[in-house]
């Protein structure tokens, strides 16, 4: 346990989650990429995270990001004729991304992250808290 | 000086404290985890019975899994348990900071004079 460890704690979750929104950006900002059948699609990335381990003291001491997974890269095969990387049957690849879910996804994100930010305030009103004992008379 | 009684429960008190709003940090750092556990800390049974024995410095502290109802991700974290959890036990600790601080000024005081 290091010093001001609450908000440490509530870091990696403010960071976890900043991820999380940055990859959905990522994946609605592509969510119309075209790519030829050749290769494969764009792929929406995902956020996969799992809890710290808790240390002597038995305090868990946060979350952390353990990979970020990739959806498939078969994507969905789209008749498209006149587009130019169409292949010649007139298909190319569209990326399977959900957007009702990126949405969902991202909501969750936001709303993880302002809880983590308002730990942040109150962890820091008891660490002044702390320092101030013994100041205030 | 400083081993009496009230001393001692106070600041065995407030390490309690702190260390139940680090519990809350990494509940709520964890709300999205699947398959997280929120944990919860007790103390304040122990430091009672520490007390009525004469050494508070005898409690513990425990932490256990809370009971509640595991979402369909298997994460049981409450946001609002956890927000009043964390906003009181801020609470609780301004108040006995600020009681340590008047034990301290009754010290400075007999320094002082």
């Amino acid at each position: 346990m290091s010093i001001f460890s609450a908000i440490s704690t509530s870091g990696t979750g403010l960071s976890t989650f900043r991820t999380w929104i940055d990859v959905i950006a990522n994946n609605m900002a592509n969510i119309n990429t075209v790519k030829p059948t050749s290769g494969a699609a764009f792929q929406a990335q995902y956020v996969q995270a799992q809890d710290v381990a808790a240390g002597p003291d038995g305090v868990g001491a946060g979350v952390s990001i353990t990979g970020l997974p990739l959806s498939s890269a078969q994507g969905r095969l789209t008749y498209q004729p006149n587009n130019p990387l169409a292949d010649a049957k007139g298909y190319v690849r569209l990326p399977d991304i959900d957007m009702g879910e990126q949405m969902g996804n991202l909501i969750m994100a936001q709303r993880a992250f302002q809880a983590n930010a308002a730990v942040v305030d109150r962890a820091r009103e008891t660490y002044l808290d702390a320092i101030n004992i013994g100041k205030n008379h | 000086m400083l081993d009496d009684v009230a001393s001692v429960t106070l600041s065995t008190a407030l390490s309690a404290l702190a260390a139940r709003q680090r519990v809350s940090a990494n509940n709520i750092a964890n709300i999205e985890t699947p398959n997280f556990r929120a944990g919860q800390l007790s103390f304040e049974d122990s430091l009672r019975q520490a007390v009525s024995s004469g050494d508070p410095a005898q409690a513990t502290v425990s932490i256990t899994p809370t009971s509640d109802p595991a979402g369909i991700n298997g994460n049981n974290v409450n946001l609002d348990t956890e927000t009043l959890t964390d906003q009181k036990t801020a609470l609780q600790y301004q108040l006995l900071s600020g009681a340590m601080s008047a034990k301290f000024g009754l010290i400075d005081t007999v320094l002082k004079g």
